[in-house]
């Protein structure tokens, strides 16, 4: 691997406080290097491995190209905003259904150079989370910087776009989108991600969402175009009083993906939900890590994971709850369910919680298991046939990860894209 | 239609039936009744092509082997079986599983599938005549229905699927006699000249409803009496002890 630090630092100064923030950042990240197992967060994942097994030549981009993208890769038939990021570089931003002087809307790129700007998101590049934080603290390049004033709900959906073409190919990718909602507001964001022709990149990503008091925020992603590509994306939401965040997560057909989401409840009567659908085949890697943090009372947190496990995919979850000495009225839920369809596949789940406080209502459950013979046998004495009745049974597995989903336009366009990917896998089941 | 001969299944080694015989013809209703454990079910899983038994003998059906077809195979061809213990299948909605399987059979036997509408016709015609509540159709199948509603949504599908034989494997256990009314007039309104009955009970109660044209006593994996339907009240009063003592 071949990153050249000091020609990036050349071509991306900035004259502020970010210069000496990115070799900081760089040095930490050269001291421990990539993660690998023997860090606890990431004994299911050994990325340090992974990138040196599948992308042993990974350099910095060249940002070439940036605005190429396919207008067939845009979702038809759905009213939404969007915002495009080519290889994480800003492209453009659409919001054709908005009153848009109630958003702020800026190319990252634009903020990093701005040193006013800077200041804003400054503290953000002191959180040493790991070593690709620090990393994407030192190199990050471009990205999204977003602001909902006050008072405003979206009357349509925002996609934001993360294309990745030929230029992207053997390259580490790091960039940043913040987004904050202002008190009252309202926004339903879906992550849409799409590589071109199989291509092998890195991404490695950090999203900061700040949701003030008695905002909504719901968080869609879907990144089953990805092929072969590598992806850490790092989330970390500060939900205030009384507002609500909702994840979900569409997880299918990508080498590598580690999700890892924090969400820390700062103020009473926030509530987090994190839900996903992960539906694993061929040899791709799938962990979602989370960090429920109840630092104050009466939050509530629940999580639903789902996971189908075909040939030899392997899938981990891994979910925090910790609730301070201060949080008492904690509500926090957690369950994963996990269906194994291949004897070569493995799930890991490993549930935790932490709490210090003593009035507190926290549960969490974990079962891991194979396809039942009696329900198969059930559905093709009705005629079915076995694939059917395979499909059938995973379909319904699945559904109830389906059902949380609380925008009705996004819940369909998720349906109809699981339905998809059931109707083109091979169900070669196994039996136990 | 059926014609089992000198069929042994064993499970795990154990003998469950043992030189069983049994002949149904069209437009028949035979019973089989008999102790716990005597192989009822076993007969009515390995017609219906469970896995698991080793099967010795001979079943024909409509002429035909029928132990080599597969299961949803034996489904097309019009055998069917209202399970005992109706199995729950978490987030698959009752309607779209009657209707993928109404399509299925009808694939099966060259016949055009229906489409939703069509099929929403046929199935609130269905529900109606059964007096069941419609709203089950948009319910999880089976899950969290009560045993009374398992086996009307069993006897729901037979309607829907018009089966050639029809096999009830202990429908009426656990009935309240409403239930055991909409079960059997369920059967009733099936029965013709084209279409035979094999069912299975501990009970006289449900005979009462249904006039099987013989009753069988299955006991030790065989056949140890055939009767009239008389035979059916007359081990209510008796029991299966005398015949298993004089089988």
């Amino acid at each position: 691997m071949s990153l050249n630090f000091d020609a990036f630092q050349k071509a991306n100064q900035s004259g502020s406080e970010l210069d000496s923030i990115r070799i900081k950042n760089f040095n930490i990240f050269q001291k421990k290097g990539f993660p690998s197992k023997k860090e606890e967060n990431w004994k299911y994942t050994d990325l340090k491995t992974i990138l040196y097994n599948n992308l042993n030549k990974l350099e910095l981009p060249n940002h070439e190209n940036t605005s190429q993208y396919n207008s067939e890769w845009l979702l038809k038939n759905f009213e939404h905003n969007q915002i495009i990021l080519v290889n994480g570089d800003f492209v453009s931003s659409t919001f054709s259904f908005e009153a848009k002087e109630k958003i702020k809307i800026k190319p990252l790129k634009t903020v990093l150079k701005d040193k006013k700007d800077f200041k804003k998101i400054r503290d953000y590049f002191t959180e040493q989370q790991n070593s690709l934080a620090s990393l994407n603290h030192a190199l990050v390049h471009d990205g999204i910087f977003l602001e909902i004033e006050d008072n405003y709900s979206f009357k349509k959906p925002l996609i934001i776009y993360n294309f990745f073409n030929k230029s992207s190919e053997n390259k580490i990718i790091n960039n940043k989108c913040f987004i904050s909602l202002g008190k009252n507001s309202q926004l339903s964001l879906l992550e849409y991600y799409k590589a071109e022709d199989s291509i092998k990149y890195f991404n490695n990503t950090i999203h900061h969402y700040s949701i003030q008091k008695n905002s909504i925020l719901k968080k869609f992603s879907i990144d089953n175009n990805l092929d072969n590509s590598y992806n850490y994306h790092l989330t970390n939401v500060k939900s205030y009083s009384n507002s609500i965040f909702e994840n979900f997560l569409f997880s299918s057909g990508s080498s590598f993906v580690k999700n890892e989401i924090h969400c820390d409840l700062l103020e009473s009567f926030s509530s987090c939900f994190v839900n996903a659908l992960i539906f694993l085949s061929k040899q791709q890697h799938h962990e979602l890590k989370t960090n429920i943090n109840h630092k104050h009372q009466h939050c509530k947190s629940s999580q639903l994971v789902k996971s189908i496990l075909l040939d030899k995919s392997n899938g981990t979850y891994q979910g925090k709850i910790y609730v301070d000495k201060d949080a008492q009225k904690t509500n926090g839920y957690q369950l994963s369910k996990a269906l194994i369809l291949s004897e070569n596949s493995a799930f890991n789940s490993k549930p935790e919680l932490e709490i210090y406080a003593d009035d507190v209502k926290c549960s969490h459950g974990s079962s891991t298991g194979n396809i039942d013979q009696n329900s198969i046998f059930y559905l093709m004495s009705r005629g079915l046939s076995k694939e059917q009745a395979n499909k059938m049974l995973v379909e319904g597995f699945l559904n109830e990860a389906i059902e949380t989903i609380t925008e009705p336009n996004i819940q369909s366009l998720i349906s109809k894209l699981f339905i998809d990917k059931i109707n083109k896998t091979k169900f070669e089941i196994n039996e136990h | 239609m059926l014609d089992i001969k000198n069929l042994s299944v064993s499970v795990d080694g154990k003998k469950i039936l043992d030189g069983f015989d049994l002949k149904i013809k069209s437009g028949e209703v035979h019973a089989i009744m008999g102790p716990n454990g005597s192989g009822k079910s076993t007969l009515a899983n390995v017609l219906t092509g469970k896995n698991g038994y080793e099967v010795e003998g001979q079943i024909l059906y409509q002429g035909k082997d029928l132990l080599i077809l597969p299961i949803e195979e034996r489904a097309q061809k019009g055998l069917f079986m209202a399970f005992q213990y109706p199995l729950e299948i978490a987030g698959v909605n009752t309607n779209n599983f009657l209707k993928t399987s109404l399509n299925a059979i009808r694939k099966g036997k060259g016949l055009k599938e229906l489409d939703s509408l069509d099929f929403l016709k046929l199935i609130k015609t269905k529900v109606k005549n059964l007096k069941i509540d419609e709203k089950i159709l948009n319910r999880q199948l089976n899950v969290g229905f009560s045993g009374g509603e398992k086996k009307k949504n069993e006897i729901l599908q037979m309607t829907i699927l018009e089966p050639t034989l029809a096999i009830l494997d202990e429908t009426d256990s656990g009935l309240d006699i409403d239930a055991i009314k909409i079960v059997s007039d369920g059967v009733n309104s099936l029965r013709s000249k084209e279409r035979s009955f094999l069912i299975i009970t501990h009970y006289q109660r449900l005979l009462d409803y249904i006039k099987p044209d013989f009753v069988h006593v299955l006991i030790n994996g065989k056949i140890a009496k055939t009767g009239c339907s008389e035979l059916a009240l007359e081990l209510d009063k008796i029991g299966y002890e005398e015949i298993e003592a004089s089988a």
